[in-house]
């Protein structure tokens, strides 16, 4: 018997997709930390990741764990651009700016979204849904398992290159202090465009992981992006351990609300517990560590 | 020589001219549904209702300060409140509780307000970015709860309203709801006009210029944004009131998704955020992107209407009411000419 407790299932299936909530909200909560601004456009970001996996792999057959290669370059790409055009000159300007360009961009993604592929739910399935293995308290199904491990490589390897590169460093002190950095020559104009590039090219290697997973329609971009700023808030602005911690506990408090209270309820239940915790502390459970209010 | 001269600080709703422009176009107004077809007219109507949407948003974010990404939340409550009072069986309520529309109407924009009293005092304790944020959250979470609860909401299908308003063969239900519309649109002007023109008005200014500085001059920071809320979370409400007995009919993604928070912002922005006569050439604007402009880009007016904010928080901040300032507003002396 494969499901022999399914409370325990629910569990690993809300570790493993906690992972990749973990990588979605990790670019989110660096451009929050080191920029101080929260970036409205996330959750599109990650739709338009999902989307470019999900046409590469229609067109080509090519698996979304390639596509997501891909997609993150281009997201790169994009957020360079969205620093060096739009936000520049904003972005010590206060809240209003920001957060209204990127409330635009947000709904120029969408309806992009929407033109160039229709209103309706897709998905990259691979084909091997049914494939897993049993690990004795639980059905381990590839696709989520493989997901997850690709989500927490990619985290890891971010945590590294902000510990052990000069970039890396330099983005830390940034977050820091941003004044002190530039006194110490750090060019923080170099660090806000390469900050948001990482943190777009992160929600776009999500979203082609969910992709995998889940079916992707152009609408979903304010539902993840409430998401991800949840596990910010639980995990703490900035920090990468944080956000990990932060990512599983929302995928497995997700799907054991959706067991117990139905699954109209899964994305209530993540609100809920984001408003919660919000009204706790205000500044995240963790707070205090990067940017912030 | 510009058009209109004022002193520093002085009002230009005062001037003769401005008056008179405002006079001739609620004349222009009153005569709509006997000059122009119906669907016209609900156009006009829908566009009366951004004007509401746009000046309630404006009093919270453009004078408060506080960026909300919750309207839709009060909008869609104001529609559901007045839906149940007015067709209670289709609710789930028994039918005694029904009223006449405009009871209904102003129940509803008041429960609208009921919810942000409540909700005021715990959501201000986030500010910034959480407060927008937690605002998104909070409708979210309403559009969710509603849209779960098919017996009171219909669910994603919605019930029909019923509430004719239509007078014998001459006046139909849309030109009755047109007045309404109109009516209410000239009260939210005039008493949102009112307060920030009043010492409310001041002290939001002076809270959103700078929270601390306000706070150590004795200001009452929660005050000003709980009476901004609350006010703003009225004509919300009342908007959607009557946009939803407009439409008579209603479900959650008509009236609480996150749109109509897009709208309200979009409105603000092309307008003149913090700008008193902002949303309302904003509405004027949006009307014509939404219905002219469509149009032309079909598919691409959402896409549009983003360029359209960015292009103008960048290189407009002040919106159309900026470009009117600035070629027809001539200051007789000094130069304090914010928050009009």
């Amino acid at each position: 018997m494969v499901f022999s407790d399914l409370a325990t299932q629910t569990i690993v299936n809300g570790l493993l997709l906690g992972g990749i909530y973990a990588l979605a909200a990790l670019g989110l909560s660096l451009v929050f930390g080191i920029m101080d601004i929260v970036n409205l456009a996330h959750g599109h970001m990650l739709m338009v990741g999902a989307y470019i996996a999900i046409l590469v792999f229609a067109a080509t057959g090519i698996t979304p764990l390639v596509g997501m290669v891909l997609a993150m370059a281009l997201m790169f790409g994009l957020g360079v651009l969205l620093q060096k055009v739009l936000l520049k000159h904003v972005v010590d300007e206060g809240l209003e700016q920001p957060i209204i360009i990127l409330f635009g961009l947000a709904l120029i993604l969408q309806n992009l979204g929407r033109v160039i592929l229709g209103g309706d739910a897709r998905t990259a399935d691979i084909g091997i849904p049914g494939n897993g293995f049993d690990i004795g308290i639980a059905f381990m199904s590839f696709p989520r398992t493989v997901t997850f491990i690709v989500a927490v490589l990619l985290i890891a390897a971010t945590w590294a290159f902000l510990q052990y590169t000069k970039t890396g460093q330099a983005i830390r002190a940034t977050a820091q202090n941003r004044t002190a950095a530039k006194h110490m020559g750090i060019n923080t104009d170099q660090i806000y465009v390469i900050t948001l590039g990482i943190g777009t090219a992160l929600a776009g290697a999500a979203g082609a992981l969910l992709s995998m997973l889940f079916p992707i329609d152009p609408y979903v971009g304010w539902s993840y992006l409430l998401k991800t700023f949840a596990v910010v808030v639980l995990g703490g602005v900035g920090s990468v351990l944080g956000t990990l911690v932060g990512g599983l506990v929302l995928g497995v408090s997700e799907n054991l609300g959706a067991l117990y209270l139905g699954g109209g309820y899964r994305n209530v239940v993540s609100l809920l517990i984001f408003l919660a915790v919000l009204l706790v502390k205000p500044e995240g459970l963790f707070g205090g560590s990067g940017g912030g209010e | 020589m510009a058009f209109i001269e004022r002193a520093p600080g002085e009002s230009v709703a005062t001037d003769r001219r401005v008056l008179a422009v405002a006079a001739l176009a609620v004349l222009w107004l009153i005569t709509v549904p006997f000059t122009t077809t119906d669907s016209l007219t609900g156009l006009i109507l829908t566009g009366l209702v951004f004007v509401m949407l746009g000046v309630s948003w404006n009093l919270l974010a453009g004078y408060a300060g506080q960026i909300s990404l919750g309207h839709a939340a009060f909008f869609g409550m104001g529609a559901f409140v007045t839906a149940w009072l007015t067709t209670p069986t289709a609710g789930g309520f028994p039918e005694s509780i029904q009223l006449p529309v405009i009871p209904a109407m102003l129940i509803g924009a008041l429960a609208a307000a009921l919810i942000a009293l409540v909700i005021g005092p715990i959501i201000f304790r986030l500010s910034g970015h959480y407060f927008a944020i937690g605002t998104l959250a909070l409708a979210a979470v309403i559009e969710l709860i509603m849209l779960d609860r098919r017996d009171l909401t219909g669910g994603a299908t919605g019930y029909y309203i019923q509430a004719d308003l239509s007078l014998g063969e001459v006046v139909s239900h849309g030109d009755v709801m047109f007045y309404l519309t109109l009516i209410a649109t000239i009260a939210t002007v005039v008493i949102t006009y009112l307060i920030v023109r009043g010492p409310t008005g001041l002290g939001m200014k002076a809270i959103h210029d700078d929270e601390d500085a306000a706070s150590s001059l004795g200001v009452n920071p929660l005050k000003y944004k709980m009476y901004a809320f609350v006010v703003s979370s009225f004509f919300a409400g009342l908007a959607g009131a009557l946009y939803g007995h407009y439409t008579l009919y209603i479900n959650p993604q008509s009236t609480l998704a996150v749109t109509w928070t897009i709208d309200a912002l979009v409105v603000v922005i092309l307008g003149g955020m913090g700008t008193f006569s902002g949303p309302i050439f904003g509405a004027g604007l949006f009307l014509l992107l939404d219905n002219g402009l469509s149009a032309i880009v079909s598919g691409y007016s959402e896409a549009v209407e983003g360029i359209l904010i960015i292009l103008f928080i960048i290189f407009l901040p002040t919106g159309l009411y900026g470009l009117f300032k600035e070629y027809l507003i001539e200051e007789t002396d000094g130069s304090d000419g914010a928050h009009d």
